[in-house]
């Protein structure tokens, strides 16, 4: 039998592969088209650009292990304490116990990965869904940094540490760039000729198929956790050098920050679909976009707006494109003439008519605040 | 068929679950270069016996052989290792791996690269592309694609290539092939079966559809409440008849 030819393929199809790497870049080319027509002086200056890459570094060793994870239908939302706590006992070690600053740096990465470890086993022994595991494994690796650091600031670190964060190796690339980068290439080896990278995409293509075929699935989950509190280490050193200080409430968002880039690399939440190369697209695209809010002036705590808004946008899209049959949702009037979306409708209307008429009855009456008690 | 000496073959399998008898007293034995369907209404046993075929249950009584000696398989792997493979319902596939990757799955080729022990896969899609086309004589457009941008039958025929990518592979099972194909894919997929029964595999084949069983099929065993209301030579019997046996109103002659 000869099963060539079934049908040609559609446009989407065919460019279904791309989509992760040129989502992200469109959306690239159009922060450097606004920002070119806006701001064009002050964002395209040299030591500008080298400050976006320079927080990009940052993100670039966790998105890479966070593609992994998302891949297996994980996620790890323990990051930010694994950085915060390496780095706290990191910074112990030299300051207090006057550790050499490559020994400390290494034990730090150690920890991670123990961390790691203790995420992991805590998903596939004790059977804790990754998102509970790992939010409850935040509180207590945070609740640890602030035990040992208590509201302390360590800072003024050895040249080493300070390289790692924030030195100029190259005469253009600064040093964690340097490091980012290798982590992915690293990362995009792992994927496509190891092991772990095959069965990272085949449990999360299909965890059943897997277990069938004779994969390790839960040990295999597990080195992904691994990888990923190692890389949440080195970030946490990597941030202990770029602000020469630590303190317990660092990295507070790093979580987010980096499942946001992930995504919008386009990794799927579902699992199986990993790219690598799409999350460093992501990740510069969300260092781009909050380097031009801040080129903008715009109010600090915007981009926590922004970087909502382009998490649900992606994988809003990502899903869109996925789905194969678009037949039911072809317009816009049909989707009014639903009439499960039409009751949909009538509560909005509600919700935001009561808010607006308690509104204009509270300025009617008006008076001033008399605060309570 | 039903010349020689069956490749496998059981003898009064019995297979209690606590207190339930999911098989009694059941024989079977599968030739090579024979389809061997089996048919039956849900709950007759047929999913039980050919777990115990293929090493995934072991039988409470009774004895299975292998070229005519006593054979024991304590893992789903003994029976991969002495040639017995099956061929699941949902095709056990990783929709979002390439065919190649698929096939090799659990069992990549690797390479040496500066010490490190990598995943050859320039070899394993060389091999993919030749296992397929040989074996099965299918050609796929494209071997970069995910497999779950390929057809309901392509799907299949990846993963009958991962069972017979291994060279000593003697005895396919198939649970319910064509269930979940259209017409067309299903008549591809015939054909399949048709090309590895040539090759002189002993082709099992799980099947509800009679027209399917009566168009590829040798020997057709019949299997009612959980023991062998008979096997026929599919051609000296009769869709009606085959029928009457699964119901249980008609007995073999």
């Amino acid at each position: 039998m000869n099963t060539t030819n079934t049908s040609s393929q559609t446009l989407s199809e065919r460019a279904a592969p791309y989509v992760s790497f040129l989502g992200p870049m469109a959306m690239i080319l159009a922060i450097l088209l606004f920002m070119g027509v806006v701001e064009p002086a002050r964002y395209f200056r040299l030591s500008n650009l080298n400050q976006i890459l320079l927080d990009a570094a940052l993100y670039m060793p966790m998105a890479m292990a966070m593609t992994f994870v998302i891949t297996q239908r994980g996620i790890d939302l323990s990051i930010g304490s694994v950085a915060a706590l390496s780095s706290i006992i990191m910074a112990f070690l030299i300051k207090q116990y006057g550790f050499p600053a490559w020994s400390a740096a290494l034990i730090a990465l150690c920890l991670g990965a123990l961390m790691g470890l203790i995420n992991g086993l805590v998903i596939t022994k004790f059977k804790v869904p990754d998102l509970i595991g790992t939010l409850a494994m935040d509180l207590v690796y945070r609740g640890f940094a602030l035990v040992i650091a208590k509201g302390l600031v360590l800072a003024r670190f050895p040249d080493m540490i300070t390289e790692i964060g924030r030195g100029q190796s190259l005469i253009f690339l600064p040093t964690p760039v340097v490091i980012g980068l290798i982590t992915l290439v690293g990362g995009y080896v792992l994927l496509k000729s190891t092991y772990f990278g095959r069965y990272t995409i085949a449990i999360g293509s299909n965890p059943e198929a897997s277990e069938m075929t004779g994969i390790a699935v839960d040990r295999h989950r597990v080195y992904a956790y691994v990888l990923m509190g190692a890389m949440a280490a080195l970030a946490g050193i990597m941030l202990t050098g770029k602000l020469n200080a630590i303190q317990a409430t660092s990295a507070p968002y790093f979580n987010l920050h980096v499942i946001a880039a992930v995504v919008v690399g386009g990794t799927s939440l579902f699992g199986g679909r990993a790219s690598i190369v799409g999350s460093l697209a992501g990740v510069l695209l969300l260092s781009m976009m909050i380097n031009a809010l801040v080129t903008l002036r715009i109010e600090f705590f915007w981009q926590s707006v922004a970087s909502g808004v382009v998490i649900i946008f992606s994988v809003a899209l990502y899903t869109w494109l996925q789905k194969k049959d678009r037949d039911g949702a072809a317009s816009l009037s049909a989707t009014f003439k639903n009439p499960d979306n039409q009751k949909l409708a009538k509560m909005t209307a509600l919700i935001a008519g009561a808010a607006i008429i308690l509104s204009i009855i509270s300025l009617l009456l008006g008076g001033d605040a008399n605060p309570s008690g | 068929m039903g010349d020689g000496n069956p490749i496998i073959s059981m003898h009064g399998i019995v297979k209690k679950f606590g207190g339930v008898v999911a098989l009694n007293d059941v024989d079977l034995a599968a030739y090579p270069g024979e389809v061997l369907a089996i048919v039956g209404d849900n709950g007759a046993g047929k999913s039980t016996l050919i777990k115990i075929l293929t090493g995934v249950y072991q039988p409470t009584e009774g004895r299975i052989e292998l070229d005519q000696k006593p054979f024991e398989m304590s893992n789903h792997s003994d029976a991969i290792e002495n040639g017995i493979d099956a061929v699941y319902q949902n095709l056990a596939i990783a929709d979002h791996l390439t065919p190649a990757e698929n096939l090799f799955l659990g069992a990549e080729l690797t390479k040496s690269f500066a010490g490190i022990e990598l995943l050859d896969n320039k070899t394993m899609k060389e091999q993919a592309i030749r296992v397929l086309k040989d074996r099965l004589g299918v050609q796929l457009k494209s071997m970069d694609v995910p497999t779950e941008s390929l057809s309901g039958g392509q799907r299949q025929a990846v993963a009958i290539a991962r069972a017979v990518r291994h060279d000593d592979l003697r005895v396919l099972v198939m649970d319910e092939p064509t269930a979940a194909l259209g017409p067309q894919e299903t008549a591809r997929t015939l054909d399949l079966i048709k090309t590895l029964k040539t090759q002189g595999l002993a082709v099992i084949v799980i099947s509800h559809s009679l027209d399917d069983v009566f168009e590829i099929s040798d020997r057709i065993h019949v299997q009612r409440r959980g023991q062998c209301a008979g096997v026929v030579k599919t051609a000296e019997t009769t869709n009606e008849e085959v029928l009457g046996m699964i119901v249980g109103t008609k007995t073999a002659a």
